[in-house]
């Protein structure tokens, strides 16, 4: 275990610098809390809404499966180190592991496990484009300000 | 990651009769006062050898960065500005130390150790120099001591690089949820989902390097790249390389790859509550990771400190004593890389997050998988006598088999998520 004495040695050295310079910057440094410094950052306004407490279900998948490729992580390691002693009975074992292992990797990918983003159709606008088209139309009678030549609003248009 | 565990395993079971040293001569027998001393000048040694290339290699950046945007960039603070960091280091140990009022206090101080210390203990395995002239392993005497030159050489070498890596992630994580912020939390959850997906993809290549190197001690490691044709970097095949290279600069968080604190969306990300000296923890520790990283890559692959060499005949520096010689090839094979990172921050733009998940889960690390079943296939075989060909044929058409079939997966799952979008 004496291997591993000078990485303890290096790691309280570390947590020392740390805990030391912490105390510096407590000397040195001025102590003027207010309201406004404690609130949380919201680009300099008054924050209104709480830290959503929910994110996107894909990160859990995402750390699901690295726990998963992490257990082939582990059981790889030891094959490689000692891949000369092991040989044929080995490969053949790492072999047929690693393919039901990529197998259900290929099911999570085919099931969409690993997609990210917003689902990538282009929407259909000609609709939207008569309703906010400048003209009073008979959908809508509110004529929008401001949006002449902003949406193409002649492809509805052209088409009666 | 839980293959520090695995640590148990290999004490007792390195390759039995291989002209490998295990361990540090230095810490083998009984320790008396000289070996403790050689152990702090070490420590010693390495703890201002992290702050002080950290130092430079912020100026580094800044400096190669400006070149590179036609700007002057740090030229006030000493000789060439070289001073700048250490003058912003100054200034943040005289800033006020905020906590934010929705931060948990305890979680909220401890999560900068998280990031630093760890970023500090991944030195202590990275062969630094050591004397490889006239045949010799790296061995260098320090006060009648033989030592390597290299902290600590411990069996699991390169799983404690892991297990730190992993490590920082806490730091991360725990800095964005223990903030009580928005930004902070989406950066940390960012950056963790980025980093263990990336994790994945370093460690199969990784295990590439083991097959062909057959120890996970770094010292090993190094021992087993005598000359240019048997660096790591040529008989993985090149792909491992590309493929740790890539995924090292996703779990830097380093640019391409810098979409836990993209700035555009997220203000500073994990770090955006973080003032004083706690941000600059977290600030140090970034940039220690850049060159321990960097530091990684020279050892799996280029051969750590040994001098390039053809057969026998080693390229040599005149008129250096050998046992400094090989701490100058370290460095010139490291700024290769500081280079690069610095040039790839100047050169390419952020991915967006679908494109990095993509990049890491449906490339790489297939990729990296194929190929380490590849190399361990002709690995077995060679040993075996089996026909070369006829191995790589057979290797190639079951790697062919599996690409068709992850394609086919792909397909279906983008024919499936068209049919979900012409939903809305």
């Amino acid at each position: 275990m004496s291997q591993y004495l000078p990485i303890l040695v290096l790691a309280i050295l570390a947590i020392l610098f740390g805990a030391v310079s912490f105390v510096a910057s407590r000397l040195l440094a001025p102590n003027r809390p207010s309201a406004a410094k404690s609130a949380p950052y919201e680009c300099g306004i008054v924050p209104t809404k709480d830290t959503p407490q929910r994110f996107p279900v894909s990160f859990y998948i995402v750390a699901m499966l690295f726990i998963m490729f992490d257990i082939e992580i582990i059981f790889l390691y030891p094959y490689a180190v000692n891949s000369g002693e092991l040989g044929i009975y080995g490969f053949f074992a790492i072999g047929l592991f690693s393919v039901v292992f990529f197998l259900t990797f290929v099911y999570e990918v085919a099931r969409g496990g690993l997609d990210w983003g917003p689902l990538g159709q282009a929407r259909d606008l000609t609709s939207l484009a008569e309703m906010v088209s400048p003209e009073r139309t008979a959908t809508t009678t509110v004529r929008r300000v401001g949006s002449e030549g902003r949406f193409p609003v002649s492809v509805g248009v052209e088409e009666k | 990651m839980a293959v520090s565990e695995l640590a148990g395993l290999f004490q007792g079971d390195l390759p039995m009769g291989s002209p490998m040293v295990t361990g540090d001569p230095l810490l083998d027998g009984p320790l008396l006062w000289a070996p403790l001393i050689v152990v702090a000048i070490k420590v010693l040694v390495i703890f201002v050898l992290g702050l002080v290339g950290t130092m430079f290699m912020v100026w580094f950046e800044r400096k190669v960065v400006a070149g590179m945007q036609n700007r002057v960039g740090p030229n006030k603070a000493g000789p060439f500005g070289i001073l700048q960091t250490l003058a912003d280091g100054i200034k943040l140990f005289f800033k006020e130390d905020l906590l934010p009022d929705r931060a948990d206090r305890f979680v909220f101080r401890l999560a900068p150790f998280l990031a630093f210390v760890p970023a500090f203990l991944v030195w202590s395995v990275i062969p630094l120099g050591g004397d490889y002239s006239g045949g010799r392993d790296g061995i260098v005497t320090i006060l009648g001591q033989q030592t390597r030159v290299q902290l600590a050489d411990p069996p699991i070498g390169i799983l404690l690089v892991l297990a730190m890596s992993s490590i920082a992630v806490y730091g991360i994580m725990l800095a964005g949820w223990s903030s009580g912020s928005k930004y902070p939390l989406l950066g940390s959850v960012r950056a963790s989902a980025q980093m263990i997906s990336y994790e994945a993809a370093l460690g199969l290549s990784l295990a590439a390097v083991l097959v062909t190197s057959g120890t996970l001690s770094t010292s090993g490691i190094v021992a087993s790249q005598t000359t240019l044709g048997s660096w790591n970097l040529v008989t993985t095949g090149f792909i491992p390389f590309i493929v740790f290279l890539i995924a090292a600069t996703a779990e830097l968080n380093r640019p391409p790859f810098d979409l836990v604190e993209a700035e555009q969306e997220l203000v500073g990300g994990f770090n955006t509550e973080y003032s004083s000296l706690r941000f600059a923890l977290f600030f140090l520790a970034e940039f220690m990771n850049t060159i321990t990283m960097s530091a990684i890559v020279v050892t799996l692959f280029l051969g750590g400190p040994r001098p390039p060499a053809i057969g026998n005949t080693a390229l040599t520096i005149p008129l250096i004593p050998g046992a400094l010689e090989g701490t100058i090839w370290f460095v010139l094979k490291l700024l290769v890389f500081l280079y690069f990172y610095v040039w790839l921050r100047a050169t390419l733009p952020r991915l967006r997050y679908d494109q990095l998940m993509n990049l890491g889960w449906k490339v790489l690390i297939p990729i990296s998988l194929g190929w380490f079943l590849l190399l361990a296939a002709i690995r077995v075989g060679d040993s075996n006598g089996w026909n070369v060909i006829a191995v790589v044929v057979i290797a190639l058409v079951s790697l062919g088999l599996g690409y068709l079939l992850f394609t086919a997966a792909l397909r279906v799952s983008s024919r499936q998520r068209d049919r979900e979008g012409a939903m809305y």
